[in-house]
C-alpha cells in the first residue's frame, strides 16, 4: 500500500491504477459528497432530454489526481477517483466536457476517465478483469486534441467493435501524456486490432506513433511484482 | 524599318497604355503629328498596297494577337490584309452598340445599383480611354523612332508577320494616306477592351482630334455592315492561327461552306453547305479570294499532357467512355424580357425556331451521352426539345422553376448506353428558411452504365451520380448561392452514400450555370470541400461584379443557414448523418462532425446540476466567443463538403493564356458555368477524399475548347448565326472503369 502511487508514477496509462490491498468495503470511508452523488447515479440512470441525440451507451466522466505533498500511502486509489458525472446524449455530454478543462490544461499529475455506466476505471472490475488496453504516449501539446478526438469516436460508436469497449483514460504525466482505450477480452485480436486502426484513423496519428497494448493482467502483475517488492523490503 | 517598329509598339501596347505621364505625352502630340506627316511621305509607296488592299483586316489581327490569344503565321497576314477596310469601322459601330448597354443593364440586373454611380463610372472610363487613346498613339509615333524596349519572345512572331508585308510593300505601288492608316492601330487596340472604343471616336479630346482627323475619313465609314465584320474576323484568325485549328490546308479546298471539326483529335468533320451568306451587296468590298471556312470550337484530347493531374492509365479493366454537355440554352423569355443584352443580334437569329435548330444541330454534334440544360423554357421543353431529344434516344428529366419563371433545368441521358437509378428533383425555394426566397432548381439523377455483353445488355458499376443546376443569378447574393450549392450537394453526398451502402463507388459529375466565377470563393468551396465564410462580402462569394465599391454592403456570419433546413455546415442531410454512420441496426452511431456541431447547441453550454466545482478540474466555461482552441473555431464558421470535385475546364484557353468564357452579352464575358467531376486521384486526399474513392474516379479524356471573350466579339457576340445562346455549351469525355462484372 505505502507505495501505490510510486507505482502508478511509473505506470504507462496511469489510470488504471487500483488499490490491490484495499477491500471494498473501504469505499465506505469516502467522502459522503462522493458517495451521495453515487448513490444519485446509481438510483437514477440518466436519460436523454427531450430532442436530445441518446447516446448507444451512457457513460460517466471520472477524475483523479496524484495530491501532491501528502503521502500516497495514506490514500487508495479509490479515494483518489471522482466522479464528475454521467450523462445519455451527445448534448449531455458537450455540458459535462465545456464545463471541463482540457486534460492539456490540467495541473499535476491527474487523469481524466470516460467508462461506461457501471464500469468502475478499476482493473479489477468485471468488465475490465480479462481485458486490456491500447496506450498512446503523446508529446507535450497533443492531448487535449487527441483526447477529444478519441472520446468523439469512442462515444458515436466509431470503433465498430460491439460492447467491447470500456472506456478511454488521459494521463497528464511530467514530461509527456498519455492516452489509453480499454476493452473488454484482452485475447480477442481481431477486435483488438480494429481498435488500433481506428484509433489511428480518428486520432490522425504520425506514422511512426508507437502504440502499445497491454493486458491488464499483466498491469495487474507489474503493479503486484513491483509492490511487492516495495512490501517486502519496506517490512510491511 | 519603321514599320517594323510600329508593330512592336502594338506588341507592347498594353504596357504602354497604363503609362502616367500622359501630360508630358499630349505637349509632344504635334511634333509627333509632324513625324507622321513625314512619315506619310516616307510610306507612301507603301499605301499604295494599303489603299488597294485594304488594311483594315491586317490591323485587326495585330490587336487580337496584342491581347495574347493566338500565334501568328507569316501567311497570316497576307490574307488578311486582302480583307475589306469596313473591318474597323464595323468594329467600331459593334462596339459602339455595346457601349450602350451597359446602364439599362444594369439597372435590370442589379435593380439596387443607382444610376448616378454607374454614369460616373461609365464617365471615368470614358476618360480613362481618351486618356489611354492619346497615350497609345503617341507611344505609337515616339517608338517609330526609338527603339522599343520590349522581351524578345513576343516580338521573333511579329517579325514574321512584318516580313511578308514588306514584301508587299514592295509590290505596290503608291497613292492614298498610309499615315491615316499608321495612326489607327493604337484606336483599334483601344477596341480590344472591347468596351470603350466607340467613345472614343466619339468623345474625343482636343488633343486626340486632331490625331483622329486623319483617320476620321475611315472611322466615319458606314458603321453598320456588322457582316463583313464577322465574317472577316472569324475567317481571319481562324485561318491564320495553324497552332489552334489543325486543319487549315485542307480547309482551304472548300469555299463553299462550313467545315465543322467533329469528334476527339478532330477526326471527322461536317461540312454544313445550307449555310448562305448575306446578300453580296454587302461584300462590295469584299474580295472574293477569301475562302468562307470558319472553325469555332476544338476538340482537346487530354491523355499526355494532363497526366499531372490524372492518374496514369494502366487499363486492365473494362472501361466506359461517355460525353457529357453542360448548356445554357438561354429561354426566350429570358432573352426578350432583357433585349438590351442581345441588341448586336440581329432578330431572326432570336427567333426560338432559329435557336432550336442550332442547339440541336449542336447537340448532334457533339452527340453527347449525357446533356445537362439550363434556362429550359417549359413549353419549349414539352413542345421541342422533350419530342426531339426522345427521338435522338434521350431520356429526359425536366424540373421547371417554382414562381413565375418560365424556364428550368432538364437532364437528358442516351437510353441505351445508361438506365436510371434514382431522380431527385430539387427546389430551392424553402420558404421557411429565410434565407432560401429565390425560385431556382438542380436535379440530381445516379445512373448506372449500361454494358453490352454478347447479345445481353446489362448493368455495370459503378454508378455515376449525374447533378444539374442553375443557381440563382444575382451577384449580391452569395450567402443565397452557397445555401443553394449546400443543398444540390447534400444531395449527391446523400446519392454518394446510397452507393456505399451497396458497397460501390459512386462517380460524380456537377454541371450547370453557377453564376459565380473562377477561383472566387464559391468556386473554391467547391474544388476544395472547404471555405471559410466569416465575414465574407456576399457580393464576392460569387465574384461576378466587384461590388466593393458600394458604400455597405452584407457580409456572411456564421450560421449561415438555421439547422432547420436539415443541412450541416458538412453539407450533409443531418438525418444521414447518424444512419450513414451506424454500421449496425440499431447503433447509435454519430459522426466526429456531427458530434462537434452540437458542440455549442443551448443544452450544452448549462452547467450541469451535479456537477461538482473542482477548482482547474470542472471550472471550465464553454464561451462560444471565446473560443480559445483554434479547431473549433475552424468548426464553427467554416463550410465543408465532401464530394471531391475537380473542374474540367481550367479557365485559361491552353497556349495563349487568355481567360475562357462561357457566357457573353453585351454587358460582358465571363465563366460562369462549369463541369465538375469527380477525378481519378492518384492518393487520396487524407481528410476529405471518401476511403474508398483511391485509384477510382473518372478520367478526362477530352474536352471541347471554350472560346476568348475576343474571339466571340469577332463574332459578333451572343446569340450569333452559329451559337444560338448567350452561353457557350461545355462538352467533355470522360471515362470510368468499370467493376469486374
Amino acid at each position: 500500500m505505502n507505495n501505490k502511487f510510486d507505482a502508478l508514477k511509473d505506470d504507462d496509462s496511469g489510470d488504471h491504477e487500483q488499490d490491490q490491498g484495499s477491500p471494498k468495503d473501504s469505499e465506505k470511508e469516502k467522502p459522503e459528497e462522493d458517495d451521495k452523488e453515487q448513490n444519485i447515479i446509481k438510483k437514477k440512470m440518466v436519460v436523454p432530454g427531450p430532442g436530445e441525440h441518446p447516446l448507444q451507451y451512457n457513460y460517466t466522466f471520472w477524475y483523479s489526481r496524484r495530491t501532491p505533498g501528502r503521502p500516497a500511502s495514506t490514500q487508495s486509489y479509490e479515494q483518489n477517483i471522482k466522479q464528475i458525472g454521467s450523462f445519455a446524449s451527445v448534448e449531455q455530454f458537450w455540458r459535462f466536457y465545456s464545463h471541463m478543462i482540457r486534460p492539456g490544461d490540467l495541473t499535476g499529475h491527474s487523469d481524466f476517465h470516460l467508462f461506461k455506466e457501471g464500469i468502475k476505471p478499476m482493473w479489477e472490475d468485471d468488465a475490465n478483469k480479462m481485458g486490456g488496453k491500447w496506450i498512446i504516449r503523446l508529446r507535450k501539446g497533443l492531448a487535449s486534441r487527441c483526447w477529444e478526438n478519441l472520446i468523439l469516436a469512442m462515444l458515436g460508436e466509431q470503433f465498430m467493435v460491439g460492447e467491447e469497449i470500456c472506456g478511454a483514460v488521459v494521463s497528464v504525466r511530467f514530461q509527456e501524456d498519455i492516452i489509453s482505450i480499454w476493452n473488454k477480452t484482452a485475447s480477442d485480436q481481431a477486435t483488438t486490432a480494429r481498435i488500433r486502426d481506428t484509433l489511428r484513423r480518428v486520432l490522425n496519428l504520425p506514422p511512426n506513433t508507437i502504440m502499445e497494448y497491454k493486458t491488464h493482467t499483466d498491469s495487474i502483475k507489474a503493479w503486484e511484482d513491483f509492490h511487492g517488492l516495495v512490501n517486502a523490503s519496506g517490512g510491511r | 524599318m519603321n514599320l517594323r517598329k510600329l508593330y512592336e509598339n502594338l506588341t507592347c501596347h498594353t504596357l504602354l497604355t497604363n503609362t502616367t505621364n500622359i501630360k508630358v505625352r499630349m505637349r509632344r502630340i504635334h511634333f509627333r503629328i509632324m513625324i507622321g506627316v513625314l512619315l506619310f511621305y516616307a510610306f507612301y509607296p507603301l499605301t499604295w498596297f494599303l489603299f488597294r488592299r485594304p488594311s483594315e483586316a491586317l490591323k485587326r489581327s495585330v490587336p487580337q494577337s496584342v491581347n495574347g490569344t493566338t500565334v501568328w503565321d507569316g501567311d497570316t497576314v497576307t490574307l488578311g490584309s486582302t480583307q475589306s477596310e469596313t473591318t474597323m469601322q464595323d468594329q467600331s459601330g459593334e462596339t459602339k452598340e455595346r457601349l450602350k448597354e451597359p446602364v439599362p443593364q444594369k439597372n435590370i440586373q442589379s435593380p439596387n445599383t443607382d444610376e448616378e454611380n454607374l454614369s460616373a463610372v461609365l464617365q471615368k472610363d470614358m476618360r480613362i480611354d481618351a486618356a489611354a487613346e492619346t497615350t497609345e498613339m503617341q507611344t505609337t509615333l515616339e517608338e517609330e523612332r526609338e527603339d522599343p524596349k520590349m522581351g524578345d519572345g513576343e516580338k521573333v512572331v511579329f517579325r514574321d508577320v512584318i516580313h511578308d508585308s514588306q514584301n508587299e510593300k514592295e509590290i505596290s505601288t503608291s497613292s492614298g494616306d498610309n499615315v491615316d492608316v499608321l495612326l489607327k492601330y493604337p484606336t483599334l487596340e483601344g477596341s480590344m477592351e472591347k468596351t470603350n472604343c466607340p467613345e472614343k471616336n466619339q468623345s474625343k479630346t482636343e488633343n486626340s482630334k486632331e490625331m483622329l482627323q486623319a483617320s476620321n475619313a475611315d472611322t466615319s465609314k458606314s458603321p453598320d455592315e456588322c457582316w463583313d465584320d464577322y465574317i472577316v474576323t472569324t475567317g481571319n484568325p481562324l485561318l491564320s492561327n495553324s497552332q489552334t485549328y489543325l486543319k487549315i490546308d485542307e480547309q482551304h479546298d472548300a469555299q463553299t461552306g462550313w467545315h465543322f471539326p467533329v469528334g476527339p483529335g478532330l477526326a471527322q468533320e461536317v461540312f454544313c453547305p445550307q449555310w448562305s451568306f448575306p446578300a453580296s451587296s454587302y461584300y462590295t468590298t469584299v474580295e472574293p479570294t477569301v475562302p468562307f471556312e470558319v472553325m469555332w470550337r476544338v476538340w482537346e484530347d487530354l491523355d499526355a499532357d494532363s497526366e499531372s493531374v490524372l492518374t496514369p492509365i494502366t487499363i486492365k479493366k473494362a472501361s466506359l467512355d461517355f460525353t457529357v454537355m453542360s448548356y445554357n440554352i438561354l429561354a426566350q423569355d429570358l432573352l426578350e424580357l432583357n433585349q438590351h443584352l442581345y441588341a448586336h443580334c440581329p432578330l431572326e437569329m432570336q427567333q426560338w425556331s432559329y435557336r432550336c435548330n442550332l442547339l440541336l444541330n449542336e447537340i448532334e454534334k457533339w452527340a453527347p451521352d449525357i446533356l445537362c440544360l439550363q434556362e429550359v423554357q417549359e413549353n419549349h421543353y414539352h413542345e421541342h426539345l422533350h419530342p426531339l431529344l426522345s427521338q435522338m434516344g434521350y431520356t429526359c428529366v425536366y424540373q421547371r422553376r417554382t414562381g413565375t419563371k418560365t424556364d428550368g433545368c432538364a437532364v437528358c441521358y442516351q437510353g441505351s448506353r445508361f438506365a436510371e437509378a434514382a431522380v431527385s428533383k430539387l427546389e430551392f425555394f424553402r420558404p421557411e428558411t429565410g434565407l432560401l426566397d429565390r425560385h431556382n432548381v438542380g436535379i440530381v439523377l445516379l445512373l448506372r452504365p449500361l454494358v453490352t455483353t454478347e447479345a445481353e445488355v446489362k448493368e455495370a458499376g459503378p454508378s455515376l451520380c449525374v447533378a444539374n443546376t442553375h443557381l440563382l443569378f444575382n451577384p449580391r447574393r452569395g450567402d443565397v448561392k452557397l445555401a443553394q450549392l449546400a443543398i444540390m450537394l447534400a444531395e449527391i453526398d446523400a446519392v454518394i452514400k446510397s452507393c456505399k451502402a451497396r458497397g460501390e463507388h459512386c462517380n460524380v459529375v456537377f454541371c450547370g450555370d453557377f453564376n459565380s466565377v473562377p477561383h472566387l470563393p464559391l468556386y473554391q468551396f467547391i474544388t476544395t470541400g472547404e471555405l471559410s465564410y466569416q465575414g465574407l462580402p456576399t457580393w464576392m462569394i460569387s465574384g461576378q461584379e466587384d461590388l466593393s465599391y458600394k458604400p455597405s454592403y452584407h457580409r456572411l456570419f456564421a450560421p449561415l443557414w438555421p439547422s432547420s433546413l436539415g443541412i450541416s455546415d458538412t453539407c450533409q442531410y443531418t438525418a444521414n448523418i447518424n444512419k450513414t454512420q451506424s454500421q449496425n441496426s440499431g447503433t447509435r452511431g454519430y459522426s466526429h462532425e456531427f458530434m462537434l456541431q452540437l458542440r455549442f447547441c443551448p443544452a450544452a453550454c448549462v452547467r450541469p446540476e451535479n456537477l461538482a466545482l473542482i477548482p482547474g478540474v470542472t471550472d471550465s466555461k464553454p464561451d462560444t466567443s471565446e473560443d480559445a482552441q483554434h479547431y473549433e473555431k475552424r468548426f464553427r464558421d467554416r463550410l465543408r463538403h465532401q464530394v471531391d470535385l475537380e473542374s474540367v475546364y481550367k479557365h485559361v484557353l491552353p497556349g495563349s493564356g487568355c481567360p475562357e468564357v462561357t457566357t457573353l452579352h453585351s454587358e460582358g464575358g465571363t465563366t460562369v458555368d462549369y463541369i465538375f467531376y469527380s477525378p481519378k486521384r492518384t492518393l487520396t486526399k487524407k481528410q476529405r477524399a471518401y476511403k474508398t474513392s483511391a485509384g477510382k474516379g473518372l478520367k478526362l479524356v477530352g474536352s471541347l475548347s471554350l472560346l476568348s471573350e475576343d474571339f466571340l466579339w469577332s463574332m459578333n457576340g451572343l446569340p450569333n448565326h452559329i451559337l444560338p445562346s448567350d452561353h457557350l455549351s461545355l462538352v467533355a469525355r470522360f471515362q470510368l472503369e468499370l467493376d469486374d462484372a
